[in-house]
């Protein structure tokens, strides 16, 4: 089975890619090989290096992914302090609401919808 | 007079400066073993970033109460075999800060020191001699360790 390819955009063989790949990861056995063997785990030596703070949880560590709307929100946060406190999980609150803004379309609609 | 090494070191040292409430006159006597005129780095003798990468602990001033816990910190992250060189005056005794009521004390009275490199500032030549007596134990350690 003959698995050299030659496309418009070069030669392709994928048993070589695959011989790379081990070199590659050869290479990188040993180098890891030659690391420092004598690290104490589950003591300070193998916890990251913060400058000399002690490590919080990972929790605590990690950037959350509502983090990406940080500057969206913390511009908009008069807004979202507003309607946070329209959010308030009782649903006769939302019921009220719903009634209320039926109430103001109804009248809308009489005072000028049939026009 | 020590006995100086008759062949080459094994390794080459990475150390790991720390400042625990130095005035930084010792931290630019440091530099300038760094710089063109000294220049360690071409006998190996490197800075690195993390104590976790580091040889030897290299520590100029006396120890603050905020710098305490940071201090332990760094010696307890690095590896075995592990050096520390207390670089001026005030690392070894407090110096003019000795009666500071924000000290700690030196640094002695907080993690082991091996060599002590006195002098406010010391001059390069004196940090150099320092770190190369550092750096032989250093290697004794590691042969017996082996």
């Amino acid at each position: 089975m003959n698995l050299d390819f030659l496309t418009p955009y070069g030669f392709w063989n994928p048993i070589l890619w695959l011989l790379v790949i081990f070199v590659a990861l050869l290479v990188a056995y040993l180098i890891w090989l030659r690391g420092n063997s004598r690290y104490k785990k589950g003591t300070e030596q193998t916890k990251p290096f913060l400058s000399g703070y002690a490590p919080e949880s990972k929790e605590a560590m990690m950037v959350s992914a509502s983090n990406i709307y940080w500057g969206f929100t913390s511009t908009l946060k008069g807004y979202y302090n507003f309607l946070r406190k329209m959010h308030t999980g009782d649903i006769r609150d939302y019921l009220g609401w719903y009634v209320g803004i039926v109430a103001i379309m109804l009248i809308l609609y009489i005072l000028w919808g049939g026009a | 007079m020590p006995k100086l090494p008759t062949k080459s070191f094994d390794r080459s040292l990475w150390v790991f400066h720390v400042n625990t409430g130095s005035c930084n006159g010792c931290d630019i006597e440091i530099l300038a073993a760094l710089t063109p005129r000294y220049d360690v780095e071409r006998f190996g003798i490197k800075l690195v970033g993390s104590p976790r990468h580091a040889d030897a602990l290299l520590v100029t001033g006396p120890v603050t109460r905020d710098m305490e816990d940071k201090v332990k910190r760094f010696y307890e992250q690095m590896a075995d075999p592990k050096v520390v060189i207390v670089i001026g005056s005030c690392g070894i005794s407090g110096g003019v800060f000795h009666e500071s009521y924000n000290l700690v004390g030196p640094v002695d009275k907080v993690i082991p020191v091996d060599v002590y490199v006195p002098g406010c500032p010391p001059r390069p030549e004196a940090i150099i001699d320092g770190v190369v007596k550092a750096w032989m134990k250093l290697e004794r350690l590691r042969r017996e360790k082996k």
